[in-house]
This record gives C-alpha cells, sequence and structure tokens, in this order.
C-alpha cells in the first residue's frame, strides 16, 4: 500500500502536460462529440484510450493537434492554451506533438529519407543536422536498410515505421497514435506497439486510441475509456476489457 | 529565409518531375493558351500594318488646268495646309509627274513611244493631299471642288477613289472589331481553361498538403513550391509557345509567300521578340500563380 501511494506521489510531481477542462465539442448540427471532458495527462505516461466507433476517440486526439478546436472548455497543452490557436502559431505547435495514423499518412513521391526529412526541413533544420539525425531515427525503428525505397514499395508494417519516425524526428513532447495498427497484421501491430513503449520509455509521452484489446492489454498501463463523448472509465493500469 | 526559398524550390522541380503526366497535361494546356494569345497578338499586329500601308497608299490628288501658275498652286498649298486634319500637301510638278509616269511605263515601250510622239508634256501639275483619317476624304474633296480657287482645277480624283475608300473604312472598322471579339473570346476560354488545369494539379496534392500541414510546415512553406511550379509552367510554356510560332510563321512563309498579311509576319514576330516572350512568360506565370492560390485555399483552411 505504501509502495502504491509512493508510486502516486511521483507521478503526480511530473509536469501537466496535456489538461482538459471541460470539454466540449459539438460539430455543427450535429450531436455533441465531446462532453465535458475533463482529464490530465502528465509527461511520460502511455495512455490508450478506447471506446467504440464514433465515442469521440479522434475528436479527443483531433483537439489535441489542433486540426479542430473545442466548442467549449479550455484545454491547456504545455500550459499553453490551445483554444482558438493562432494561424501562425499552428504549425509550431504541431512540430511540437508527432502523430501516426491509421493510414500513415505519408508522402508518396517522396522516399523513406525523404518522408522523415521533410518534417524537420519544414522547420528550418539546417541540412547537416538532417543528414545526421534522419539515419539515426531510421535506425530506431529499424529501417536503415530502406532508406531509399518509395511508401510503395513497403510493406504496411514498415510505413508505419516510416510514419512513426517522422512523428519522432522533432523531439516531441507527445506522440500521438490514432488506430496505428488498425491495418496491420498482429505481427506488425506487435511490433508497432512494441515500438511506440520503447519511445515511451525513453521519456516521450504517448496517446494511443484504440479498438484493439489485445493491443491495449499488451501495454497494461493507464486506460480511459469513452462512450458518446464522456469518459465512463479511468483507471491508472489496466486492461481492455475491466476498463 | 534564405533555406526556405532553397528547400521549396527544390520542392517544386521534385514535384513537377515526379508527377511527369500531370506536368505535361499542365504545360500543354498553358502551351496551347499562351499560343492562341500571342497568335492573336501577332495576326492583329500584321493586320494592323498592313491595313496601315492601305491607308498609307490613299490620297486625294488635285490636278490643276495646264495654264495655272506655280505661285498660284503654291497658295492653295499652303491653304490646304491649314486645316488639322490635313498631314500633307505635296507638290507634284509637270515635269515630276512626267518623270514619274516614264518610270512607271518603263517596260511599255508603245506607252513611251505615243509620248514621244505628242511631242510635249501631257500631264498635269498636281497636289496630293494626304489625311491622318481616311473619313476626311469626303469633307476634303468636297471643300476644294467649292473652294474660290476651284476654277484654276482640272479635276479631283476623289471621286475615282471613293469607292475604294469606303470599303476600306469598312473593312477596317470590321476587322477590328471582329478581331478584338474573337481574341477577347479565345483569351478568355484559354484562360479558364488553364486556370482549371491548375486547380486539377493542385488537387491531386490535396492529402499531401493535409499531410504537410500534419508535420507542422507553415502555409507560407507549402505554398512557396506550388508557386515556383507555377512559375516553372510559365516559363516552360512561354518558351515552348514561342517555338511554335516561329515554325508556325515559318511555315506559312513557305507555302504562302505571296500574300502580302504573311510578309510582315515574321517581321513583326522578330520586332516584338523579347516583349512576346516576356508577356508569355509573365502570363503563363501569373496564372500558374494566381490558380495555385485560390485552389490552395481551400486546403490550407485560409
Amino acid at each position: 500500500m505504501t509502495i502504491k501511494k509512493n508510486i502516486n506521489i511521483e507521478e503526480e510531481s511530473k509536469k501537466t502536460i496535456l489538461c482538459f477542462d471541460g470539454i466540449c465539442k459539438v460539430y455543427k448540427g450535429d450531436y455533441p462529440a465531446l462532453d465535458d471532458i475533463n482529464l490530465v495527462i502528465r509527461e511520460g505516461e502511455f495512455v490508450s484510450i478506447v471506446g467504440q466507433s464514433g465515442s469521440g476517440k479522434s475528436t479527443l486526439l483531433k483537439l489535441i493537434y489542433a486540426e479542430e478546436s473545442a466548442t467549449g472548455g479550455e484545454l491547456y497543452f504545455n500550459d499553453e492554451l490551445l483554444n482558438n490557436l493562432s494561424k501562425r502559431k499552428l504549425p509550431y505547435h504541431r512540430r511540437s506533438i508527432g502523430t501516426v495514423f491509421q493510414d500513415f499518412k505519408l508522402l508518396p513521391k517522396k522516399n523513406v529519407y525523404e518522408n522523415v526529412a521533410y518534417a524537420l526541413e519544414v522547420s528550418g533544420v539546417l541540412q547537416e543536422e538532417i543528414v545526421s539525425d534522419v539515419p539515426q531515427i531510421l535506425d530506431i525503428v529499424g529501417l536503415s536498410e530502406k532508406m531509399r525505397k518509395y511508401p510503395h514499395q513497403l510493406s504496411g508494417g514498415e510505413q508505419q515505421k516510416v510514419a512513426i519516425a517522422r512523428a519522432l524526428v522533432h523531439a516531441p513532447m507527445v506522440i500521438i497514435a490514432d488506430e496505428p495498427t488498425g491495418n496491420l497484421d498482429p505481427k506488425s501491430s506487435l511490433e508497432i506497439i512494441e515500438l511506440l513503449m520503447k519511445i515511451n520509455s525513453l521519456g516521450t509521452t504517448v496517446i494511443l486510441a484504440s479498438h484493439d484489446k489485445d493491443i491495449v492489454d499488451k501495454v497494461n498501463r493507464r486506460v480511459i475509456r469513452l462512450d458518446n463523448g464522456k469518459i465512463i472509465v479511468d483507471c491508472a493500469k489496466g486492461k481492455y476489457k475491466n476498463s | 529565409m534564405f533555406l526556405t526559398i532553397h528547400r521549396t524550390f527544390k520542392e517544386a522541380f521534385k514535384n513537377f518531375t515526379r508527377n511527369g503526366w500531370l506536368s505535361i497535361a499542365t504545360v500543354s494546356i498553358l502551351t496551347m493558351s499562351l499560343f492562341v494569345i500571342s497568335v492573336f497578338f501577332v495576326v492583329t499586329l500584321a493586320v494592323d500594318n498592313v491595313l496601315n500601308g492601305v491607308q498609307e497608299k490613299v490620297n486625294v490628288s488635285i490636278y490643276f488646268k495646264p495654264d495655272v501658275s506655280e505661285e498660284k498652286i503654291d497658295e492653295v498649298k499652303s491653304a490646304l495646309e491649314k486645316f488639322e486634319e490635313i498631314k500633307s500637301v505635296d507638290y507634284i510638278s509637270k515635269e515630276k509627274a512626267l518623270e514619274d509616269f516614264k518610270r512607271n511605263n518603263a517596260t511599255e515601250p508603245v506607252i513611251l513611244a505615243s509620248l514621244d510622239e505628242i511631242g510635249e508634256n501631257p500631264l498635269l501639275a498636281s497636289l496630293i493631299v494626304k489625311a491622318y483619317d481616311v473619313n476626311k476624304y469626303q469633307l476634303i474633296s468636297e471643300y476644294v471642288e467649292k473652294a474660290e480657287f476651284s476654277s484654276d482645277i482640272s479635276r479631283v480624283n476623289y471621286g475615282k477613289n471613293k469607292d475604294i475608300i469606303d470599303k476600306l473604312n469598312g473593312f477596317i472598322a470590321v476587322t477590328r472589331k471582329v478581331g478584338i471579339g474573337l481574341g477577347s473570346l479565345f483569351t478568355l476560354i484559354s484562360l479558364l481553361v488553364t486556370f482549371n488545369a491548375i486547380r486539377i494539379t493542385i488537387y491531386t496534392h490535396k492529402s499531401e498538403i493535409e499531410i504537410m500541414r500534419l508535420v507542422g510546415a507553415s502555409n507560407m512553406f507549402i505554398r512557396l513550391p506550388f508557386i515556383f511550379e507555377g512559375v516553372l509552367y510559365g516559363i516552360l510554356s512561354g518558351m515552348i509557345s514561342m517555338l511554335i510560332l516561329f515554325t508556325s510563321i515559318k511555315l506559312i512563309a513557305i507555302y504562302a509567300p505571296s500574300i502580302s498579311l504573311v510578309s510582315s509576319l515574321m517581321s513583326i514576330y522578330l520586332g516584338n521578340f523579347w516583349i512576346l516572350f516576356a508577356g508569355q512568360v509573365a502570363l503563363g506565370s501569373l496564372l500558374g500563380i494566381i490558380g495555385s492560390f485560390i485552389a490552395m485555399r481551400k486546403y490550407l483552411k485560409v
């Protein structure tokens, strides 16, 4: 009992990265996608968000990378208010977040190296740094051999690894993964999740939205279940089923 | 800033080469548009040249009776020169008229022989009046026929040229109207087609633009490659269009050298080479830039 308490204190002393304060999101002329969400995510956490389709998982993630903005409540990222983020500041915000999607979202006309390098080029990183950083990151995800291949020449699992490398190359505070294993076979799925866990163990916060019970059980960390835009379960260390 | 321009320009060049077919299609459409517009431009200039040439040849000749003195003709000349509608009044003496006549008929020995037969100079001194505007010849000839010196005049040949002048006037007016009408129509159509082609090009980049935004590219960084690509389209299309235009004019000159319009085409092309080239490149690039700007608004949510 005392040990567990200590862990909690340690967790709570960590920096808050995301704070949802009474967040609501209503799409025009539609039912609320998110309804009064109160949630705190701290540095170094691995949070799995589960729930049925239409429960609000993707909307929650979109608010974080500012693809959508909340219609009510306040959302803080790294102590900065995200509501109505200005057009000018949006790209800078995006560079502090890495995103990974079910459909990989790689640039089809760029090879593996260029896809990862592009994320650095847009932030004005010097060429020398790009040349040294990109191969390192590709080495971490195990794709150094396929640097000159184009996305269509890779398997789904490999494409997702490229996407993860691209998300990681900025050294972002948070990685957001929206159903990253949705298009992958079980073996590749496992590899992707292990990669995300490895990244998390190196200190990056990971927020994962998933349908996949096996995946969430494998992670075995904080699980948040959404239903009709509301948080119905938030357990610090959980499995898909009992969440 | 320099890094951004360098990177986005490289990006534009890669886009251009990697989207081979689409680039070729866009350049072809843009080339055709520019070609149509430049053909219109060159033909308008050529027709204008021909019309000006014909207009130059139109005049009113006032022939004086043989006994009228040179001083008297000089008075009439300075009286006519006072009218602001009149561009020039040239005096052709009897001797000058004979000289011209002989030169014009140098290949007709019969005519020259009959001239010798007469023994004296049968030709009349005349004043050749040119106006700025072909419409004014009617007025001028009416004035001359009613003037106090009309008793010294043998004849005014306006009547002879009247039909030609009237027809020419009508022709010029119609040609200009039709030219401007057709030209504007073709130009408008070409602009719309090109504009649409560029929009389609951008549309195929829709998901790429979404990805670029996701990895934190600023709108400027996303836009610049497309703008450079537009300029690239413009330059390339301008060059190809100039080449096609040159070839077409050459071919027309080979197969139809006798048409007076044709002979002026090449000199117009060469004389206006840089204006034509710069105009096409500028128009092409402008279309590329405006087209991509408007097409991208949607995907950049600005």
